[in-house]
């Protein structure tokens, strides 16, 4: 198994005048489930994002090493899934797993594509728009993008938000297995998923 | 749009005799009006869905440069076989030197595409997009077009224009090579 490293030093983002946060040290290896809390606006999106690489620090850097040599593009490295992340509405959820593979250069075979849709509950409606599914649904959807290549770093926005009791305890599983071959960052308000991490950051406190 | 223009266009020049300049000059201006809802489908339907993170996740820069560069320019070959046809149906002939014409249109073609993927790829992220299309597409879109209407006034009248040409072809290098460049600088932040 390969050691996987992400590292914050000194982060910081501001919007405007506003910090958001500022000076977060962060160092996690393969194996490692953080949780970060935080009330609305305490900036669990934001260092989502700045991992994920969709935000540029105000101050500070990320970084993904793998057997410390650091990696260049992380991006191509991650899985992400956001509660509040677009997907494309005229594609069905085996459309967009296919792009997602054929983008990503993951297996693009219907038997792979179908496995992970399967394993997210969404076989019976792979051929269904996306904009035919519920909001459990959709986010069922984006984990199963979000996790299809098994990236060895999964950052996860509040994914609970929307799921039923199934959905939740499938999303204990993703991180469960994320653990063991990498890294995994779980931004949550919800009470009873906050215990699911052997490390937590609270952002705003 | 594109239609609209040279429709009106046709209407308005019905039974006159354009010159050569005025008939270049209306040529390019449809084929612009024609293309700019384009930007509309590249990047801003991305930023607006939200889909845009999606994206930025997905796929390296270049390769979304390059991708909706493509689907720009399968809109330009699109719009290329609705409105020649019509124009010379309605404006005047496409005359003159067929060659020249041909290589104005690919190299005009691939000039368009480059600044309206890219211009496209900027204004989407911010929220002044009418205002700063306007100031961002007219000083890059102004050479081009100064350019290709001198060539296409050249071959009409039966000349190569092989300084326009040029021009456009040099215009269509510095694009795609600084094209890419500027916006992996701006598509993440």
């Amino acid at each position: 198994m390969q050691q996987w490293t992400l590292e914050c030093r000194r982060l910081g983002k501001r919007f405007g005048e506003r910090w958001v946060f500022r000076g977060l040290e962060l160092e996690l290896a393969t194996g490692a489930m953080l949780v970060v809390r935080g009330a609305n606006g305490s900036g669990k999106s934001t260092l989502m994002k700045l991992i994920a690489g969709l935000l540029a620090p105000t101050e500070g850097a990320v970084a993904l090493r793998c057997e410390g040599g650091a990696v260049s593009d992380r991006t191509r490295f991650l899985g992400w899934c956001a509660a509040d992340g677009a997907l494309y509405r005229e594609l069905t959820g085996y459309e967009h797993l296919r792009w997602w593979a054929q983008v990503r250069g993951l297996p693009d075979d219907r038997d792979a594509l179908m496995a992970q849709l399967d394993r997210f509950e969404l076989a019976p409606r792979a051929h269904d728009w996306v904009r035919a599914y519920s909001t459990g649904m959709r986010q069922r959807l984006r984990m199963a993008i979000a996790t299809y290549g098994d990236p060895p770093l999964l950052l996860l926005d509040e994914p609970d938000a929307g799921l039923d009791a199934s959905g939740l305890k499938l999303l204990r599983q993703v991180l469960d297995e994320q653990t063991r071959r990498g890294i995994a960052l779980f931004a949550t308000n919800r009470v009873e998923c906050a215990a699911w991490g052997d490390l937590a950051l609270e952002l705003g406190a | 749009m594109g239609v609209a223009t040279v429709v009106g266009v046709g209407f308005a020049a019905l039974g006159q005799t354009l010159s050569a300049g005025l008939q270049a000059g209306l040529f390019w201006v449809a084929v612009l009006f024609g293309m700019f809802p384009a930007l509309a489908r590249g990047f801003i339907v991305e930023e607006e869905t939200g889909t845009a993170d999606l994206l930025r996740v997905a796929a390296r820069p270049a390769s979304v440069f390059w991708g909706k560069w493509l689907f720009h320019a399968t809109l330009y070959l699109l719009l290329s076989g609705v409105l020649v046809p019509l124009y010379a149906l309605l404006v005047a002939p496409i005359a003159g030197h067929g060659g020249a014409w041909l290589l104005l249109w690919l190299g005009g073609g691939f000039c368009l595409t480059s600044v309206l993927t890219l211009c496209g790829a900027l204004v989407a992220q911010t929220t002044v997009r009418g205002a700063l299309l306007a100031g961002l597409t007219f000083p890059l879109l102004l050479p081009l077009m100064l350019m290709l209407i001198a060539g296409s006034r050249q071959a009409i009248e039966g000349v190569f224009p092989a300084e326009p040409l040029q021009g456009v072809f040099g215009y269509a290098l510095a694009l795609s090579a600084g094209g890419a460049w500027v916006f992996e600088k701006v598509w993440r932040e």
